[in-house]
């Protein structure tokens, strides 16, 4: 099996995916994060060969708060460019929940064939 | 892209420029402003590491520039398409359901506003810049003139960039979300020379000047065509108000028609029906250009506040 292959069926797992875990990651929290926290945290959670690049969370960040899922507000730091915090919306939540529920009936349908519980 | 991985921050964003050209300028401010903040945030975080040991890993990390350049187009494809409010549909494509189907297009009213609007922010973007400029060209023997000149044109970027997202709001051109990023870190003097070299700091000061005769012009046709428009429209109630004696007692009818066209104005319910026809025709067609003057007008603040830069 040719290891590009696996990252492109990975890149496209992702498409959705990473969304999802943002949403999730600032509904945890009780305090703004900004990007490169949230990739921190990513990271953190994820030993070992890494799922998706840190990269690719800021231009997803970007269309959530496009879409009104995030609100964000910009505070100046000394340690580079001004960081751009997020916060989740309510609207946001509601997504969360209808996404996470589309994420466990999905998950289950799939284990069903691949760890074969269901023959 | 792998072949020379980039070994410091500003060779990261220079490979990232690279990966993203051909892309929208606006994309790629935001692009470049991103992966400023992480880089920065990294190189802060690892303080026992040196610039190009932590950027060494960087490609593992937030990804190799041609990696982040594709998740920013991919993004983009896809938001864009999400969140692009869908054009009225011409369902009957008769040349009358198209010429009124512009009521039904909200960036028609933005438009308009922002027309209205533009006489007011020339007016204060003029006053800045010339007294910006001369209190700069005043102050420059003087040891405050460095400072000074950096904060007019600091603050310049930041009119430039709300002035920016006002565009997007009311036509819905893409622009930048994040102001220009101010490169690496470097003396005053260098800073000074970059700006004074940099040929978009001088289009943005040209554009901010242009508005004042810009905003003079879109007010003047966008409250011309709407008072014209209007009185012409709503003519027939005029009429019938008069002739049914809604007037209020000391308001005659000439108070309400516009000077010269009062010899004009007509008796009848007829005629005044003709007039609503007139009218109504001049304020739809203020709403068609309302919306290509708005259209061409963002095309313009993009060539001058965003494209030199990119």
């Amino acid at each position: 099996m040719d290891d590009s292959q696996a990252r492109k069926f990975q890149k496209d797992l992702n498409a959705g995916l990473v969304a999802l875990v943002l949403l999730a990651v600032l509904e945890r929290t009780t305090e703004d994060l900004y990007g490169y926290e949230i990739a921190k945290r990513l990271q953190k959670a994820n030993e070992g060969e890494a799922l998706f690049k840190e990269g690719t969370v800021y231009p997803v960040l970007r269309a959530l708060a496009a879409g009104g899922l995030l609100t964000s507000r910009v505070v100046p730091s000394y340690a580079g460019p001004a960081r751009r915090y997020y916060r989740i919306t309510a609207d946001g939540r509601a997504m969360l929940r209808q996404w996470s529920d589309i994420w466990r009936q999905t998950r289950g349908f799939v284990d069903r064939f691949i760890e074969g519980t269901d023959s | 892209m792998s072949v020379n991985a980039p070994r410091s921050i500003d060779e990261y964003l220079k490979q990232l420029r690279q990966a993203l050209e051909g892309q929208d300028p606006a994309l790629i401010q935001d692009a470049l402003y991103d992966a400023e903040e992480y880089l920065r945030a990294e190189v802060a975080a690892h303080p026992d590491k040196s610039e190009s040991d932590v950027l060494e890993l960087i490609a593992s990390t937030y990804g190799a520039p041609d990696e982040v350049a594709a998740a920013y187009r991919d993004t983009e494809a896809k938001v864009k398409a999400a969140l692009k409010t869908p054009a009225p549909r011409a369902a009957h494509t008769s040349g009358l359901a198209r010429f009124f189907g512009v009521y039904q297009d909200p960036r028609a009213y933005t438009s308009l506003f922002y027309m209205l609007l533009t006489l007011a922010t020339g007016v204060v973007y003029f006053t800045f810049v010339v007294t910006g400029l001369s209190l700069s060209a005043g102050f420059a023997v003087l040891i405050i003139g460095v400072p000074f000149f950096l904060a007019f044109i600091g603050i310049a970027r930041v009119i430039a960039l709300g002035e920016g997202r006002l565009l997007e709001a009311m036509t819905g051109e893409r622009m930048p979300r994040r102001p220009v990023h101010p490169g690496p870190p470097a003396s005053w003097w260098r800073r000074i020379a970059d700006m004074l070299t940099d040929v978009r700091t001088w289009t943005t000061l040209l554009y901010l000047l242009i508005m004042l005769p810009l905003g003079i012009i879109y007010f003047t046709l966008a409250v011309t065509g709407l008072a014209v428009g209007l009185r012409l429209a709503l003519a027939p109630f005029v009429v019938l108000s008069r002739d049914f004696g809604w007037l209020p007692p000391g308001v005659s009818l000439d108070m309400i028609q516009i000077d010269g066209w009062h010899a004009a104005s007509p008796h009848t319910l007829l005629g005044s029906l003709f007039y609503m026809v007139f009218g109504v025709v001049i304020v739809t067609a203020l709403m068609h250009a309302a919306r290509g003057i708005a259209r061409g007008h963002a095309r313009l603040a993009k060539a001058l506040l965003v494209v030199p830069g990119a």
